[in-house]
């Protein structure tokens, strides 16, 4: 029997037109790539050129979230060197060796638009919340495979390393204080204003009043966060390049967006992976077919019973 | 009298045919004669229990003081090595399975059994890891509410579908050599066996579908992981077409594992090996290799990363490494086509596969650039572990292939086992096996004699 590229096409074919109608009415979502922004989505502003190092707000985010200070450094000072199973929020400092700006920087969750954390969760224990847009974690969800500490663009996410019931680290915006009607821990105590709370829109609009009353005191007169990555919900302002605080030029299209994009695709409703199973059975159908009649051929030859 | 004298002379026409033309593969034959359990099975299992008692530390423990993951490589070699090179090695249910059931390579039929053992057992041993991997497993039951799962997520696809892929599909393809043996072991269970069979044969068609969309599935998947993490893979290997890419070094690698194992049995078990069948399978091998090493370099081409690949710095050499091993084993593969030395074939078969290893390790581990830079080198509780789980997938394979009808062989092998077990395990139920005619040489001749004192 030649081999059968004919025959698979055929089959193909013959399935193919179910999956092409279910492939046109998909063509909506498809083609529905574009982020929605949450209606309520609210968010910080963090200016880095206001803010003074005082790391009110990385105590203060712990009391918050009921978490222990981060002591391990020197047993006696919070002084976290980075984001970790202990601290949602994070002050560094940026501060190159010839003596040029120098500037502090806030390090917490993002809450992208489009979260690259939630795209690759797989039980949906990281999740976009539909009105506000923060991102959360749901413990009950969360299967501990670390994928959201290497798909995250800003290495947000944290693992606990320790004991057997580890759970993911990562800024929620406070929202247990914030359906009190309070503030998050961190805008709750700063002492400059350097990062304030409040609805996405607003904050946009404040940003760029800022820019316009100053030019030329913001880093490109731009605000990171309004296109970056698909858009942000944390957004940044600050007189040193972006990427020197370790906010990375990603583009206007979000993570997810550009490198999912043919997976997506691909899988959209089963409707390809169907329409080659139904044409792999029909060829496999008929191979074992075949197979089976010269199996009992080799087994009248031989008197040994068939192995198939 | 006259049937019998008539089977017995069928049978020794069929000898006579096997010892003098090039052996042929026609019958799975168990490797009987060899004990289970030898010194080297009793190291296997001590690994293997070693691995268990580490696991059990690590669940109490924790991820951090057993391993040497942190906030940087959050991934380890448990999922990086076990699960994502060593399902790689192990699908040949898949690539070699497609061949004759799709492609209708038929020969490759022999090998079947091989490539359906070997990927069962790295599928078990690689999900074992993955469990024992993952921070919080009790969560996995998610898995049975489909609409939790997160669709357009690869990992979720990966851990869905390999979970389903082995136990359903992959795990069904295995059930005829157990039949087999059952209907061997006891008369009495063959009408019940038969039943089953024909039932299993009636739903094939459809199980043999899932078993290669599934895998086909999930290989790439596991490609798609590293998509996520962009600019952070390095950019000899994050590429659009990494599920691509990872799918095709899958197949080259699975044909290597099963084909080199099985000449690795031949060797060991002093079996012939059936050239054509071999042949067959390093044609379609080296033929995978030059196609997917094509695709590699266009690819790497058309997006202009050809540049990076001759800094002086440890991603260019992995790449060489790899590309190196992959295309050598790849003309190695070709040119024992020619010269017919299986040395050079199985050489072939260890060099592409191992430079296939290379390339499904190298975006999560040695091409991965997190930020902050940061260094990830496994400690040797994690490759302890790592290890023995690979020993209990050994040692699995040891027992099945002494068990069951798995490494292919000549026809002349299955009378020999029966002949050899006549005396030796008198309840296996050889029901008109030797009535009918089929003796080994000496044996021949005993009956003879025996048949003479009859009539007397
Ligand atoms: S910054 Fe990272 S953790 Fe936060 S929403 Fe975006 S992808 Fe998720
Ligand atoms: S570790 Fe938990 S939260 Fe992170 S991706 Fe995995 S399941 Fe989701
Ligand atoms: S409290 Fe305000 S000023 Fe102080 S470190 Fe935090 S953001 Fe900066």
């Amino acid at each position: 029997m030649a081999i059968t590229r004919r025959e698979l096409f055929v089959s193909i074919g013959k399935a193919g037109i179910p999956a092409a109608v279910a492939l046109t009415v998909g063509a909506e979502t498809l083609q529905a790539e574009t982020i929605p922004i949450p209606s309520a989505a609210v968010g910080l502003l963090y200016d880095a050129s206001i803010c003074i190092g005082c790391k009110a707000c990385v105590a203060a985010c712990a009391e918050a979230n009921d978490t222990p200070p981060d002591t391990r450094g020197d047993q006696l000072h919070q002084a976290p060197s980075d984001l970790n199973d202990l601290t949602r929020n994070v002050i560094k400092l940026y501060k190159p060796e010839d003596g040029s700006a120098f500037s502090y920087v806030k390090r917490q969750c993002m809450h992208c638009l489009d979260p690259a954390c939630a795209a690759g969760c797989p039980f949906q224990a990281l999740h976009k919340d539909p009105e506000s847009g923060i991102v959360k974690w749901d413990s009950d969800k969360c299967i501990g495979c670390r994928y959201c500490t290497i798909t995250c663009p800003y290495h947000v996410p944290r693992f606990q390393w320790m004991g057997f019931n580890p759970r993911v680290t990562k800024c929620e915006l406070c929202s247990p204080r914030l359906e009190k009607g309070l503030q998050p821990g961190c805008t709750s105590v700063c002492p400059t204003g350097a990062v304030i709370f409040g609805p996405r829109t607003v904050l946009l609009s404040e940003a760029h009043s800022r820019i316009k009353k100053e030019p030329g005191r913001y880093y490109q007169g731009r605000v990171y966060g309004e296109k970056d990555n698909g858009g942000t919900q944390s957004l940044y302002l600050s007189r040193v390049a972006f990427e020197k605080l370790g906010l990375p030029e990603l583009g206007p299209e979000s993570v997810p967006a550009r490198t999912l994009r043919w997976q997506r695709r691909l899988y959209q409703y089963f409707a390809l992976p169907a329409v080659l199973y139904v044409s792999l059975v029909q060829v496999i159908r008929k191979s074992l077919k075949g197979h089976e009649q010269e199996a009992h051929e080799h087994e009248k030859e031989t008197g040994l019973r068939a192995q198939l | 009298m006259s049937t019998a004298t008539l089977d017995t002379q069928t049978g020794s026409r069929l000898l006579a045919n096997a010892a003098a033309s090039k052996p042929r593969w026609e019958r799975a034959v168990p490797v009987y004669g060899f004990p289970v359990v030898n010194r080297f099975f009793v190291a296997l299992l001590a690994m293997t229990g070693l691995a268990f008692v580490l696991t059990g530390y690590r669940e109490l423990a924790g991820l951090g003081p057993v391993s040497g993951m942190n906030d940087a490589y959050g991934w380890g070699i448990w999922k990086t090595f076990n699960v994502m090179v060593l399902t790689g090695l192990g699908s040949g249910a898949f690539a070699v399975g497609i061949a004759p059931w799709v492609f209708r390579r038929k020969r490759l039929h022999a090998l079947m059994r091989m490539a359906l053992l070997t990927s069962f057992l790295a599928y078990a041993c690689g999900l074992l890891l993955l469990g024992i991997d993952a921070g919080r497993p009790w969560n996995f039951y998610w898995i049975v509410f489909p609409w939790k799962w997160n669709m357009h997520s690869p990992l979720a696809e990966v851990a869905i579908c390999m979970s389903i892929y082995a136990t359903i599909p992959l795990a069904i393809e295995n059930i005829p050599p157990v039949l087999e043996r059952l209907w061997y072991f006891d008369s009495r269970l063959r009408p019940g066996v038969e039943k089953f069979e024909r039932r299993l044969h009636y739903f094939f068609p459809w199980i043999i579908a899932a078993a290669y969309l599934l895998p086909g599935m999930h290989q790439s998947s596991l490609g798609a992981l590293m998509l996520l993490a962009g600019e952070r893979v390095h950019p000899l290997w994050q590429s659009p077409w990494l599920p691509l890419l990872y799918l095709g070094a899958a197949s080259f690698m699975s044909f290597g594992c099963v084909a080199g194992a099985t000449m690795l049995c031949c060797v060991m078990w002093k079996r012939a090996m059936d050239m054509e069948i071999l042949d067959e399978a390093a044609r379609i091998t080296a033929w995978l290799i030059f196609g997917w090493l094509g695709l590699r370099l266009l690819d790497i081409v058309f997006r202009g990363a050809l540049g990076t690949a001759f800094h002086a710095d440890r991603f260019a050499g992995v790449f060489w490494l790899e590309t190196f091993l992959i295309a050598g084993g790849g003309w190695m593969l070709w040119r024992s086509l020619r010269t017919h030395k299986t040395q050079t074939m199985f050489l072939g078969y260890v060099l592409s596969s191992l430079g296939g290893m290379i390339y499904r390790f190298s975006p999560t581990t040695l091409a991965f650039r997190p930020n902050p830079e940061s260094l990830y080198f496994p400690t040797t509780i994690e490759i302890l572990v790592s290890f023995g789980f690979i020993c209990m997938g050994v040692a699995g394979f040891l027992l099945v292939v002494k068990r069951f009808g798995i490494l292919p062989a000549p026809l002349q092998e299955w009378h020999n086992m029966a002949a050899y077990f006549r005396f030796r395990r008198p309840y296996i139920r050889w029901t008109g096996y030797f009535e009918h005619g089929f003796f080994s040489d000496d044996e021949l001749e005993r009956e003879q004699q025996l048949e003479l004192t009859d009539s007397d």
